[in-house]
């Protein structure tokens, strides 16, 4: 058998700390995600993927410190994205 | 060569300590690392955001933020930011 041994002990489980623990944790909390040219839309996170996809209910899109826009639902396509910043506590 | 490590190894040794990143552009973030994955994605918490202009640095400071790696440049372990 030239494959290695599987590892059955391995959790299943995103370390804790990393992006896909992450992920996991900020569903259905509020954020701030953060694009590339510095808009920021703060709503409730509903759902999202690894490409960092997501999807924000009850949007506001703030721009230079205004409140520009505001929209029910919202998908950011994951490849704008700068960042996913909490607005609560995980 | 036992001694050499592999460049994702020293990241993963700053993992609960302060870290500088560099983005691509005239951004920067300070914060203490919780985690990374292969692509240098990064899970930071008690993050201060800085936008680097001529006309001078603002800060932003930030929860627990999930950095896209896409548009990192440098990371700086134990580095203070910008101001330090």
């Amino acid at each position: 058998m030239d494959s290695p041994a599987s590892q059955p002990d391995e959790p299943q489980q995103p370390v804790a700390g990393s992006p896909s623990d992450f992920l996991k944790n900020i569903v259905g909390k509020k954020v701030k995600v953060r694009i590339g040219s510095g808009i920021d839309y703060h709503g409730l996170l509903t759902c999202l993927d690894g490409y960092m996809n997501v999807a924000l209910e009850d949007t506001e899109e703030w721009a230079n410190g205004r409140l520009t826009a505001k929209y029910g639902d919202t998908f950011l396509r994951g490849n704008n994205v700068l960042y996913i910043s909490a607005l609560e506590d995980l | 060569m036992a001694s050499t490590i592999l460049p994702l190894e020293l990241v993963d040794r700053c993992i609960g300590s302060p870290i500088w990143v560099l983005m691509k552009n005239e951004r920067e973030f300070t914060g203490t690392l919780m985690g990374f994955d292969d692509y240098v994605n990064m899970v930071l918490k008690d993050v201060t955001e800085y936008e680097v202009t001529p006309e001078g640095i603002t800060e932003t400071g930030l929860g627990q933020t999930l950095l896209n790696g896409n548009n990192i440049a440098m990371l700086i372990p134990g580095g203070k930011g910008p101001r330090a």
